[in-house]
């Protein structure tokens, strides 16, 4: 039989995070207990998170972008109001949950034995969309 | 017999569509949990290629 279903991708590996941060070109930092959040002035913030994106690699007035992990295993984003006004919105937020899905799905078939068919961008009116295509062995 | 194929289509909300195509078994489901990855199931539903794979001779003959 054949099947199609739609999935909502939840965050839930770190290492397929912080692979998806890297790729967007930052170096996020990993807090296994958490830690502070610091906004734009230096100042802390009462936020923690377990994956954090500094400020100084955002942008000059920006506040740190962090990923709390929540007691049942994802990751959910702590950006500030004006953070989001600023691109660092749903928008940023998509292009990290698309890059994380494409990493945990390869790195998933390939762990249990399924071949790598191909990877093919596609362009839409909606913005882009991966599609990846695999075999079974 | 065809080939066993996955299609993944992650869109541009970071959401993605598992298409199976080709089983003419009950692996796809099976398939589809290794593709799921723990994600939250929105849909799901078998295809039309699985309702299309009856034999042929079930098919009544009319006509003259």
């Amino acid at each position: 039989m054949s099947k199609y279903g739609t999935l909502e991708t939840e965050i839930k590996e770190q290492k397929h995070l912080l692979a998806a941060l890297t790729e967007m070109g930052y170096r996020p930092e990993v807090h296994p207990q958490g830690s502070c959040l610091v906004g734009y002035e230096g100042q802390q913030r009462p936020e923690k998170a377990n994956i954090i994106i500094r400020r100084y690699q955002l942008d000059s007035a920006s506040n740190d972008i962090g990923f709390a992990r929540t007691a049942d295993g994802r990751y959910v984003a702590q950006l500030s109001e004006y953070d989001q006004r600023i691109g660092f919105g749903q928008k940023w937020l998509n292009r990290v949950h698309q890059l994380y899905k494409e990493k945990q799905t390869i790195a998933a078939a390939k762990a249990k034995g399924y071949i790598f068919k191909g990877r093919e961008v596609v362009k839409t009116d909606q913005g882009e969309q991966i599609q990846l295509r695999f075999a079974v062995r | 017999m065809s080939q066993k194929t996955i299609t993944i289509i992650i869109d541009e909300k970071g959401n993605s569509s598992i298409d199976l195509d080709g089983f003419a078994d009950n692996s796809c489901g099976k398939v589809f949990e290794d593709f799921r990855g723990g994600d939250k199931v929105k849909t799901e539903h078998r295809k039309a290629t699985f309702y299309n794979s009856k034999p042929v001779e079930t098919q009544a003959k009319t006509g003259r």
